[in-house]
Parts: C-alpha cells; sequence; structure tokens
C-alpha cells in the first residue's frame, strides 16, 4: 500500500500554472527526493500532499485512501520557512504543537525531552524560543514535526541553513526513520545531497515530472560516459573521436565520452603518451541528469 | 472543536502570562482612577475656594449677591450625595468704586490676592439692567461665570420683587430650587452609554489583538505548521474565542477589584443602573456577540494585511458601524420603536448596540429581538468563514496587499 499517491494532480494559481499532471507514489520505508530548481513547484505539489491546498483536478491519496484531513495526525511536517512562536518557551511549543497533532500533554513532554536529547539542545528547553539560535530553532521545528511519530515525514528544503554538523545529524535521524518503516518525502534544489540519501526521486520542472523512479534504475538509464582521469604528459589524447567534451584542468581532467564509444579505447590511446595514475569511468551525477534532461541549467 | 480549544487555550495562556497583561489590568484602572479624581478635584475647586470683589455703585445690590453668592450651594449628583459647598470662601463689596479701584484690583488679581472681580456699570436708560464684566486671572473657568452668572439673576430677581411688594420669605419659598423627579429612563440611559464605551474600548483593544496576532503568525510563518494540521476556520475561531477570553479576563477583574475597593461604593453613592435581570442578561448576551462580531471582522482585516500599518489603515472598517450607531443611538432612545431604530437594530453591525439600547429603553416585540440575534450570529459564521478563506488563500501570497476583485476572486478558491 502506498503512503503517498499522486494522480496527474494538477494546480494552478493566478497567471502561473504550479503543477501541471504530477504522479508519483510513495511507499512505506522510503526516502523520497522530490527535485527541482526554484520555483519548479515542489511546494505547491506538498502543499496538495497536506490539504493546505486543493489541486484543481487529480487526486490525492494518503495511507491507500483518499485525502481525508485526519489523515494529517499521521503527518509531519517541516514547511520551507520556518517558523516558531518567538515569545513561546521552548516545551510549551512543543507541547502546544504536538497537541494540534493528537499527543496528550504528558506524552508530548516526555517525547520532546527524549528528541531534544537526541538532537543535543537540552540547553534549550527551558528558554524562549526568540533566545535560540537559528540553527538550534530549526531543530525544534524538526521535533515538531517528528514528535507524534508520524508515518509520513514531509520536509520542504530541510538541510538549507544547517551547518554540515548539523546537516549530517539531520540526515542520520532521517535514515533512523527509514528504517523504522516510515515513509519520508523531502524536497530540495541540491541534488548533491539526494544522491547519498534517497531511494527513489522524482524531478520536476516547470510543474512537469521529468524524470521518476529509483535512484539507480534512474542512474542505470543513463550510459557510464563520465571518465575522470589523472595523468602525466601530453594530453593530446583529448581530441581522440570517443570525447564528446573534456575538460582539462592541468593534469585532472572530466572527460564526457561520445554516445557509444568505448573508454578502453580512450585508456589505450592515452597510455601511448602519458601516464596515468587515475582512470575512473563513472555514472553521471544526478545534475548532469537534470541537465540532459531538461535541456537547461539548473538554478542550485 | 478540540483544536480551536487547543488554539484558544494557547492564546488565553500566552497573552494573560505575560507581563504587558498584568501591567495594563494596573495601569489603566491607576490611570482611569487618576482622571477621574483630576476632574473632581479640577470641579471642586471653581467657585468654592474662590475670593472675589464685587465693584458696584449700589451697595445694597451688592451685599444682597455677596450673601447670594456666599450662600450659593449646588447639589453635584455624581459624588457623595451630600452636595457639595459651592459658594465663594470671601466676597468684597466695592461700593461705590474709587477712580483708581479698578488698577487695585488688576493688581491684586496679579499678586493671587483676588481670584476675579464683577464690575457692574448701571445702565444709561432707566428700567434696564446694568451690564456686569467678569474680570479673573483664569479664562478656562467655566463653572465659576455660570455660578456667578445664576447668583446675579437670583439677586436681581429677588430685587425686582421685593420692589413689587413681595415678603422676602415668600421671594425665597419662589426661588428654591426644584427637584426633578426622573424615572428609569435615565438608568437606562446610563447603562447604555456604559454598555457603549466598554464595548468600544474591549472592540478596539482585543479585536485588533486578534488582527495583530493573526498577521505575527503570518511574519513568523508558524502559520504554515498550524495549517498542516487544522483547518483555517479553526485557527480563526479559536484567536477569537482565546483573544475574547482575555480581554473579558481583564474586564472581570476590574469590576471585581472596583467592587472590593469601593465596597460597592457606587451603588451607595446612589448611581444605580436600576436594570432588571433580564436586561442583564440581555447585555452579557448583546455583548458577547458584539465582541464576536467585530473581532471576526478584525480577523478577517487581520488576514488581508500583512504588516500592522497596512492593519491601521483598515481600521476605519472596523469603526464605521460603531461611529454610526453613535450618532444615532439618542434618536433610539427617544422613539424606541421607530424605523431608524428597528432598521438600525436589524443591522447586523449595529445590532449589539441598537437592539441592546431598544431592549433597554422599551421591550420591542419578541420576534424582533429573535430575528436581530439570528442576524447576528449568521454574519459571524459569514465573516469568520470570509476571514478564513481570505488568510488560506492570502498566505500563498503574501507581501502584497490583495484589492477588491482579487479578494473576490479568492473566495471562489478552495
Amino acid at each position: 500500500m502506498p503512503i503517498v499517491e499522486l494522480q496527474n494532480v494538477r494546480k494552478a494559481y493566478d497567471t502561473k500554472i504550479a503543477v501541471a499532471g504530477l504522479s508519483f507514489t510513495i511507499e512505506p520505508g522510503t526516502m523520497f527526493g522530490l527535485l527541482g530548481p526554484n520555483g519548479s513547484g515542489k511546494t505547491s505539489s506538498i502543499r496538495m500532499m497536506i490539504g493546505m491546498t486543493v489541486p484543481d483536478s487529480g487526486a490525492v491519496s494518503l495511507f491507500g485512501e483518499p485525502f481525508r484531513r485526519d489523515h494529517l495526525k499521521r503527518v509531519g511536517y517541516l514547511p520551507e520557512e520556518r517558523g516558531l512562536y518567538k515569545k513561546m518557551k521552548v516545551m510549551d511549543q512543543l507541547i502546544f504543537l504536538g497537541e494540534l497533532h493528537g499527543l496528550d500533554a504528558t506524552t508530548a513532554s516526555k517525547r520532546a525531552h527524549v528528541w531534544c536529547e537526541r538532537m543535543e539542545i537540552t540547553e534549550a528547553i527551558p528558554k524562549k524560543t526568540e533566545e535560540l539560535s537559528k540553527g538550534m530553532q530549526q531543530k525544534i521545528q524538526f521535533i515538531a514535526a517528528l514528535l507524534h511519530e508520524p508515518d509520513l515525514v514531509i520536509m520542504d528544503e530541510p538541510f538549507s541553513g544547517l551547518d554540515p554538523v548539523n546537516a549530517a545529524l539531520l540526515m542520520d535521524t532521517l535514515v533512523d526513520l527509514r528504517k523504522e518503516g516510515k515513509a519520508i518525502l523531502f524536497s530540495t534544489h541540491r541534488m548533491d545531497q539526494v544522491e547519498k540519501l534517497c531511494d527513489e526521486i522524482a524531478l520536476i520542472n516547470r510543474g512537469n515530472l521529468v524524470l521518476s523512479g529509483g535512484m539507480r534504475e534512474v542512474k542505470s538509464r543513463y550510459p557510464r560516459n563520465r571518465v575522470q582521469m589523472e595523468f602525466q604528459g601530453s594530453d593530446a589524447f583529448l581530441k581522440h573521436p570517443s570525447i564528446a567534451e573534456a575538460k582539462n584542468y592541468s593534469g585532472h581532467a572530466e572527460i564526457r565520452l561520445a554516445d557509444g564509444s568505448d573508454a578502453q579505447a580512450l585508456l589505450a590511446e592515452a597510455l601511448t603518451m602519458a601516464t596515468v595514475s587515475r582512470f575512473e569511468v563513472m555514472e553521471p551525477t544526478l545534475e548532469e541528469i537534470f541537465i540532459e534532461a531538461v535541456g537547461e541549467n539548473v538554478d542550485a | 472543536m478540540l483544536n480551536i480549544w487547543l488554539i484558544a487555550k494557547r492564546e488565553y495562556l500566552e497573552r494573560v502570562r505575560a507581563k504587558s497583561f498584568l501591567l495594563m489590568t494596573i495601569l489603566i484602572p491607576l490611570l482611569m482612577g487618576g482622571l477621574v479624581y483630576g476632574a473632581a478635584l479640577a470641579n471642586g475647586r471653581s467657585g468654592s475656594n474662590l475670593h472675589i470683589a464685587v465693584v458696584t455703585p449700589d451697595r445694597q445690590f451688592g451685599l444682597d449677591l455677596e450673601s447670594e453668592l456666599e450662600n450659593t450651594k449646588r447639589v453635584d449628583s455624581n459624588s457623595d450625595g451630600e452636595g457639595t459647598k459651592q459658594g465663594f470662601r470671601k466676597v468684597d463689596v466695592v461700593s461705590p468704586p474709587a477712580s483708581d479701584t479698578r488698577a487695585v484690583l488688576n493688581d491684586e488679581i496679579k499678586n493671587r490676592q483676588l481670584d476675579g472681580y464683577i464690575w457692574v456699570t448701571p445702565s444709561a436708560t432707566p428700567h434696564t439692567r446694568p451690564t456686569f464684566e467678569w474680570v479673573s486671572k483664569s479664562k478656562a473657568d467655566i463653572l465659576t461665570p455660570s455660578l456667578l452668572g445664576q447668583g446675579i439673576r437670583t439677586t436681581l430677581t429677588r430685587e425686582g420683587l421685593g420692589n413689587l411688594g413681595m415678603q422676602p420669605t415668600d421671594v425665597d419659598s419662589l426661588l428654591k430650587p426644584v427637584d426633578l423627579v426622573t424615572e428609569d429612563k435615565d438608568a437606562a440611559f446610563a447603562s447604555v452609554y456604559a454598555l457603549f464605551f466598554l464595548m468600544y474600548f474591549v472592540i478596539l483593544f482585543y479585536g485588533m489583538n486578534v488582527a495583530r496576532s493573526i498577521i505575527e503568525e503570518k511574519t513568523s510563518r508558524i502559520f504554515e505548521v498550524l495549517l498542516a494540521t487544522i483547518r483555517p476556520e479553526e485557527l480563526m475561531a479559536g484567536k477569537v474565542l482565546g483573544v475574547g477570553a482575555v480581554g473579558l479576563t481583564q474586564i472581570g477583574i476590574w469590576i471585581v477589584a472596583g467592587l472590593l475597593v469601593t465596597k460597592f461604593g457606587l451603588l451607595a453613592a446612589g448611581v444605580s443602573f436600576s436594570i432588571t435581570p433580564v436586561q442583564v442578561g440581555f447585555f452579557i448576551l448583546f455583548f458577547l456577540l458584539g465582541y464576536l462580531l467585530y473581532s471576526s471582522v478584525a480577523a478577517a482585516l487581520g488576514a488581508m494585511t500583512s504588516s500592522e500599518q497596512e492593519l491601521q489603515q483598515m481600521n476605519m472598517f472596523l469603526m464605521l458601524p460603531l461611529i454610526a450607531c453613535s450618532l444615532v443611538i439618542l434618536r433610539v432612545v427617544r422613539d424606541a420603536d421607530g424605523a431608524v431604530a428597528t432598521a438600525f437594530s436589524f443591522f447586523p453591525f449595529c445590532t449589539p448596540l441598537i437592539m441592546y439600547v431598544r431592549i433597554a429603553v422599551h421591550q420591542p416585540p419578541a420576534w424582533q429581538i429573535a430575528l436581530s440575534i439570528a442576524g447576528l450570529i449568521l454574519t459571524i459564521l459569514a465573516v469568520l468563514w470570509f476571514a478564513s478563506r481570505i488568510y488560506r488563500v492570502g498566505i500563498l501570497m503574501y507581501g502584497k496587499k490583495p484589492n477588491l476583485p482579487e479578494i473576490l476572486r479568492w473566495l471562489k478558491y478552495s
């Protein structure tokens, strides 16, 4: 039973079409990446999943049933633009948000303490939100989204504004949640973060689905036509007909092979004139796949 | 319902716990008390403690006016009921005036030995009144000249009646002040005005608080987390109820404290509102409904705007119906079943005030009361629905003030 199912969902605002016929499903225990440049319709899609807006056409199903508001008690949502009550004490705030998600105050308080420990911010508990650093506020909001142990976690750009240490902490937490069988959807325009984390991805651009599927499967659709090499000696082999495009940074070359060409032939050519210390045939990065699919530059 | 309760509870607790609530609760009565005390003090000063002079060529008239002014008493119905002495502390009679009298008196005023003087100039033609001139150091005091005028008029009347041969005792009984006995209408009037200002105050402070709290959530972006579980309707309703409960708490504290401090002093002072229990019931009902309506409007204004400055510009929408009510209220009191009164009492934004006034003055037909209340409740629900619609769409494109066509279009969005 898919946790989320979008069927040909469409949403238009006054002047522009935000989402144009989007379909995908998310299974339990999946880390799902919704990818796309800024303004591509990620947030609009997410808002329809949590009933904040209603699609103009198409259908949203959560937990195998057509969308109902009481499903939302099983969803944890971290909006892109973070916001908390500034004057409220951290614990009061967490309890309030927990109660809104159907917890009683005692349970909410207990879980909030556990989470604060896990996120290493116990010192923030007695403070007012406005006294906290930005990173700490992010963690509080992160906790607020998870307090009610949702089966579906939706996070809009969760890594934006986090330092590397906290971003790693967040990633670890997400991986743990996946192990518990939760479905996790997050959106990002930073494709490099997704490669490590996601099981499945959907790439959207201008409200249209460009690519979707399992991470490995998507990547395997594209030939392993990237070569990175380090060498000493003549670089004349970079003119070899099997090379479609090459960047040479004095001894370090990044090469894209022409379709159907053989990397081994290139290596053989290179060895005739240079000492090759590294020669690696690689699959394209998601970003490269995206650029190829969309045919334009990604606003990273 | 649970969500509305949670929102209202948070709103209430956060506000009541805030230091500003405590400050307001203490400061406002102090301020109001200070104002009332200050006004009483200023009032008490005029007339009662003044030292004045009467300059007249007619010595007898001067002496008569002296005794009249020194004995003037005015019963002040707003104070402790005994009547404060409003006479003048000392009245000097200068008769006839010397050539330097005016200069001497002016000097005395300057040196604060004298508060003022009346200069009487006899008329050139017989049987016409002389002219009276009042010179004083204080230009702002309006009570004293009116007391003086009253005294002079009485003295002249007394003199004239005496000249016609009437006995002084008859003159006294003739000139005795009349106590006008009034019926309940005054009290109804007082309670109506009390309601009006109470409502005005609560709507201004707490209605605007509802709007402000909505704007605050918009700027802090917390609404997105909230809307992920609750409906905008619930959010609006919770806010209106929570903030309203804060207002009622505050007013409740003031009333209880006021009663304790004065030990039911209001009643002792003879200021009774003389409202029946039924009227008290209607008062509470219309007060609550009125608050709900206006704070719902404030919620809609908050949903439409994205900053406090914009909100200030929209204030007019909140104030206009109240101002309209205050303009017709006299007419309604005079003619509680007239066309104006009836029409206004069915206009939902005026119903709380005008229908209450009608009930307080003269019981209108029951069906009219029921109909107006039903209209009021429907309007409240409609305004809340409207506000939540605007809110939901407004957040998707916040930062821009919507114009009217946009607002109408938003209503169609789901």
